[in-house]
């Protein structure tokens, strides 16, 4: 009995360990790929996954538009509807370099950075059921 | 033969120039009254009752906090007492947006050059 338990506790160790190296990895890459990316997290209660989503279609939205023309409902148009349709609705978004804000939202769906010189607010609020009245 | 004494009268007049440079000391002007904010309601799907409390809100707001972000959670805070949660606000002078909103619960307007983005959700 005590050889099981032993092992068990080898196990649990090295699982530990495991599920620790990842998530060092992973926000490293993290990092990196901010830097690269020009992106400054303000605020955040979003899983990474979701977060590198966001900073990979901002950026990509903000290569291909005109220097120094900033379109930001198109910014923010994009951005909604691909985390509503990816995660689910109902995400909202806000692109701007001036503006402040007060939002409620759901736990896991937020995030304020900034990429550049562009602010971007992206949130999601939980759904109701239509009243069909 | 007689003595006439005549007196000489020696009346010398000398007239005075009078000045027309008199100063005129300007009155105080009233102090000028602060002129009302330009309101545009840019796009509503809102009653307008409900619109009217929202500028007015938006107006004391403005009067009471300078950061964009405390307009922003005075406004979202007495629509949720009001209205009953949940509601959001954005605040600035410069934003795009993009929102899903609750029919009938949504309002973005301009006081002056601050733009206000409020909408109910969730």
């Amino acid at each position: 009995m005590e050889g099981a338990e032993e092992e068990l506790e080898r196990r649990s160790k090295f699982l530990k360990s495991l599920i620790q190296k990842k998530k060092t990895i992973e926000q490293q890459e993290q990092h990196d790929h901010l830097q690269h990316n020009n992106v400054r997290v303000r605020a955040c209660d979003m899983p990474l996954p979701l977060q590198s989503r966001a900073f990979r279609c901002a950026r990509d939205l903000l290569d291909s538009m005109p220097p120094k023309k900033l379109d930001s409902k198109r910014l923010a148009l994009t951005l909604k509807k691909e985390f509503d349709s990816s995660y689910g609705p109902a995400w909202h978004c806000i692109v701007g370099t001036s503006f402040g804000s007060y939002v409620t939202h759901s736990l896991g769906g937020f995030v304020y950075f900034s990429i550049d010189k562009v602010y971007v607010l992206l949130f999601k609020t939980a759904v109701e059921p239509l009243d069909h009245s | 033969m007689s003595e006439d004494a005549k007196k000489n009268i020696a009346g010398a007049l000398t007239a005075r120039p009078n000045s027309d440079d008199q100063k005129l000391s300007p009155l105080p002007s009233p102090a000028p009254a602060v002129p009302p904010k330009k309101v545009i309601i840019k796009s509503a799907d809102m009653i307008p009752d409900m619109q009217k409390e929202a500028v007015d809100i938006a107006v004391a707001a403005f009067e009471k906090y300078n950061v964009e972000k405390d307009v922003a959670e005075q406004i979202k805070k007495e629509f949720d007492k009001r209205h009953g949660p949940t509601w959001h606000c954005i605040v600035g002078r410069n934003f795009g947006s993009y929102v899903t909103h609750e029919t009938n619960h949504f309002v973005y307007f301009y006081l002056d050059q601050k733009a206000v983005l409020l909408f109910k959700s969730g």
